[in-house]
């Protein structure tokens, strides 16, 4: 899997202070995309395990303390991301198991795939959906149209 | 013309027109006909100068200057006056050649003041000099009162620059060496900078203003009304800001009068629940109360010409009658002025956090905190103000005077005194350029510094020397009704007051960042060098031990101020770059940075900020603020509140900058596009100020460039500012 950026303290993307990664991949191409130099799987840079050693010591960080991680991108459910992107939410919360994790992707819940289920165990709350820019908003706190919905998974997982 | 220069008019020029004598062209730029008496009166008065009387002479040198003319149309006076002195430098009276040049020196130096004078009132009647109209955002040079005040001061100024102070000071002033700031104002004037008002004494002791008795208040609303009445008066005595240090505790008691007068109307009334009735209205009044004097402090309009630079200090109350004004000011805050909901930029609001009364979740005042927070990312302020750091840094705990001035601890029979305390003014040297001057050379750096710190010494003494024998009936708010926490007769003395560091008076300084490329080289910026942050702070660290000399020495209370630069990051570059040309990370880019401040286009984070900036503050202890500039916060108050909470064991005084702005034609909110043309509204373009608020951090003070332009620096530096998360 390859990442764009990785910002280590991050307040825009998800409530309080946060590690964010943006990986590379998305088949959605949704126009007004604020990130669509991401969409190319094979753009950014190849995602390492020092990489992941990283976040995993920035969620730790006594100094600054940061609530959690967000998964943004590109698409962290893009298929071919899947794999990696439960590795490391698995590592994540296993290593820093009082951190919360957000996860964005184009996908709306009900439709994920088994693989992309597996990611849904480990995350806290989901933001899913397409932007889509005849419902877009910039007042609504943490995702970009109206159609995009929060979705609190450690109380309404039961119900997809 | 004197009879006794007759001889020489009969002798030389008795057919001047016959002759085809020229036009003489003034320095005006009006024609007069040439007049040789006129030259041989001048030189005949430079001989009599020193001693010698010697009519023929005089004649002699008039005769051979005009010779020179004859047959040309025209001559200029300047031209005219080198001839007469070629001649007489030629001829045997050195010494009266001497006097004819020095006396002509001197008259050009004073023609050349009067006409800067002119000219300086010229472009204020005009309105063409935006230097002036724009050096304070605060005061808008458009409206008569406002001119009368800006009159005021350019005379005020020139008049000490001619007759109060010593003539390098001017000298090093004008040339850009150090900034003697607020001339407008002082030295003409006995008038000091800034403090803070003992609003409590005045308030319990009551006090004469203008041509009323006012009494102790007896209901919070009358309380609020008498506090701007204190304020607009105070503000039209000094120059800097007017800080009510503590606002809520020192309010709190005229809450309880009300609360036991609704109390009484409730029994008399037979209301059913008296005490539910009598806390309702007075929390009702004390909203109000604090609404009111939002208001007024917006619509006042000192005799400085300005809305006065007022400072609330708050928050660190715990009664409910502290906690009911400190939540009464947040919430009016964050509801905004007037049916538009404007963002106001005075009082500005510095909110106090401490530990264990509203740091933490669990404190009792921890509700408050979560308010301000809240306001803060609706409207900028409250600034906050760390405890613990306060202490530690500035000795005791008191909110800043104006922006950023913080008095030193001060006892008097054995108790710490803050309120009626002052700062006697600012001189600020001006870094970048003796870093230029040293040409890389740190020794010759630190031998020039040591001059121009003789020299802000000097300069800063005139302003303690201006409050000798000054007497109080100058400013009786002030001196004789408790303002300064002391009343005095009319024909005492006032100077004891700022003796034995119960005031501040303070060395600035400005472009610590310009100043380490300028000496050390832009391969590697400060922020990512160790070698350069020590050199960085070895730099400020000098500065304080002068200081510290200086308030040994004296007993004043010399303090180091990270001054503000509001006006003068572009005026010190802007004459750097005329003096030196362009120099990269120095002269180029129209502005010097804030004081110890991180350059403003380094891309960190708000911790590395903090952490970059946080050594600071206790060298320069008599002034400093932190900030960082944050993405709209107010879906993400949690991640405010861990950047406050890191600040509170590392800075004292922080504030959050955050994108407020408004526009009334589409109705957006956030960050309008800062251009070198002014402010524009991402969503639809709108840019014009009447249909859009703009507020951004101009110094410690927020302003509203998009009404009141900033100067062109200021401009460059808000462009360039990076965001910080």
């Amino acid at each position: 899997m390859n990442y764009h950026r990785y910002i280590d303290v991050d307040v825009v993307n998800g409530p309080g202070t946060r590690c964010t990664l943006f990986v590379s991949g998305c088949e959605h191409r949704c126009p007004g995309c604020y990130n669509a130099s991401t969409w190319d799987p094979d753009s950014g840079h190849l995602f390492t395990p020092q990489i992941l050693e990283q976040i995993i010591a920035d969620l730790s960080d006594t100094n600054i303390k940061r609530r959690g991680l967000s998964l943004s991108g590109g698409d962290p459910m893009f298929p071919a991301n899947c794999a990696e992107v439960l590795h490391i939410v698995r590592e994540v919360k296993k290593r820093c198991p009082e951190k919360d994790i957000w996860l964005w992707t184009g996908y709306k819940i009900e439709d994920l795939s088994t693989e992309q289920k597996a990611i849904i165990d480990y995350i806290d709350v989901l933001v899913d959906g397409r932007f889509i820019q005849s419902l877009a908003d910039p007042s609504l706190p943490f995702c970009g149209s109206s159609n995009q919905r929060v979705i609190d998974l450690s109380k309404t997982a039961s119900t997809f | 013309m004197p009879t006794t220069y007759s001889p020489i008019q009969s002798t030389f020029f008795d057919a001047p027109n016959a002759l085809n004598s020229p036009v003489v062209k003034k320095r005006d730029g009006s024609y007069t006909p040439y007049t040789p008496e006129r030259i041989a009166h001048a030189v005949y008065k430079a001989g009599r100068a020193v001693g010698i009387d010697d009519f023929a002479y005089a004649g002699q040198v008039t005769a051979a200057v005009t010779a020179k003319f004859m047959g040309s149309e025209e001559a200029c006076v300047t031209e005219i006056q080198t001839l007469v002195e070629n001649e007489l430098m030629e001829g045997p009276y050195k010494e009266m050649a001497r006097a004819y040049i020095e006396y002509r020196h001197d008259r050009d130096v004073a023609r050349e003041k009067v006409s800067k004078l002119n000219h300086e009132i010229k472009g204020l009647i005009q309105e063409s000099n935006e230097a002036l109209l724009n050096e304070n955002a605060n005061k808008d040079a458009r409206v008569i009162s406002t001119q009368r005040d800006l009159l005021a001061g350019i005379i005020a100024k020139h008049y000490a620059k001619q007759f109060l102070l010593p003539q390098d000071i001017v000298a090093a002033h004008e040339s850009g060496d150090i900034h003697y700031h607020d001339l407008d104002y002082a030295p003409f004037f006995p008038m000091f900078n800034c403090m803070l008002v003992d609003l409590s004494g005045m308030l319990t002791k009551g006090f004469k203003m203008g041509n009323a008795e006012i009494e102790t208040p007896r209901s919070i609303a009358t309380a609020t009304a008498v506090t701007a009445q204190i304020i607009a008066q105070v503000a039209s005595h000094i120059y800097g800001g007017t800080t009510i240090n503590r606002i809520d505790e020192t309010l709190a008691p005229y809450v309880t009068t009300s609360y036991e007068k609704h109390l009484a109307t409730a029994k008399e009334w037979n209301i059913k629940d008296v005490e539910d009735y009598a806390m309702k209205q007075t929390e009702k009044e004390c909203y109000n109360a604090f609404q009111s004097l939002e208001y007024e402090v917006n619509t006042l309009h000192t005799s400085n010409g300005q809305t006065p630079f007022v400072t609330f200090g708050f928050g660190l109350g715990e009664d409910w009658q502290s906690r009911l004004i400190q939540k009464s000011m947040l919430q009016n805050r964050i509801a905004g002025l007037g049916k538009r909901h404007k963002t106001p930029v005075f009082p500005k609001l510095v909110f106090g956090i401490k530990e264990g009364l509203n740091r933490n979740l669990g404190d009792p005042n921890y509700d408050i905190k979560q308010l301000a927070l809240e306001c803060a990312t609706k409207r900028m302020y409250p600034d906050i103000l760390n405890y613990d750091q306060t202490v530690q840094v500035t000795g005791s705990f008191k909110f800043p005077m104006g922006c950023r001035s913080f008095l030193g601890r001060y006892e008097s029979d054995g108790k710490e005194i803050h309120e009626g305390r002052n700062n006697l003014g600012v001189v600020s040297l001006n870094l970048p350029r003796i870093a230029i001057e040293a040409g890389r050379d740190e020794t010759r750096f630190y031998e020039i510094l040591k001059e121009r710190l003789k020299l802000a010494r000097r300069a800063l003494d005139t302003r303690i020397a201006r409050l000798d024998g000054v007497k109080a009936r100058v400013a009786p708010i002030l001196y004789m009704e408790g303002a300064c926490g002391i009343r005095l007769k009319a024909d005492d003395p006032v100077s004891n007051l700022f003796k034995n560091g119960r005031a501040s008076i303070s060395l600035g300084y400005i472009g610590l960042h310009e100043t380490v490329n300028a000496l050390y080289g832009t391969d590697e910026h400060v922020f990512d060098s160790d070698m350069l942050r020590e050199k960085a702070f070895s730099i400020v660290k000098e500065l304080k031990k002068a200081v510290n000399r200086w308030k040994n020495e004296t007993g004043y209370g010399f303090s180091l101020y990270s001054t503000p630069s509001e006006n003068l990051c572009d005026r010190f570059c802007g004459l750097d770059l005329k003096k030196f040309g362009q120099i990269e990370g120095v002269t180029d880019k129209g502005y010097y940075t804030n004081s110890f401040h991180l350059d403003v286009e380094k891309k960190v984070n708000p911790y590395q900020k903090i952490d970059f900036e946080k050594i600071y503050p206790a060298e320069a202890s008599g002034g400093f603020i932190c900030y960082g500039e944050y993405p709209n916060m107010q879906h993400n108050v949690e991640a405010l509140e861990n950047v406050w909470d890191y600040s509170y064991d590392r800075i004292p005084y922080y504030g959050t900058n955050t994108p407020i702005d408004e526009c009334y034609e589409c109705g957006y909110t956030g960050e309008f596009s800062c251009t070198s043309d002014g402010f524009t509204c991402p969503s639809c373009g709108n840019h014009d100020p009447n249909k859009a608020s703009v507020t951004r951090r101009v110094c410690g003070y927020l302003g509203n460039p998009d009404t009141r332009p900033f100067n062109s620096g200021k401009q460059e530096e808000v462009k360039r500012r990076t965001k910080h998360l």
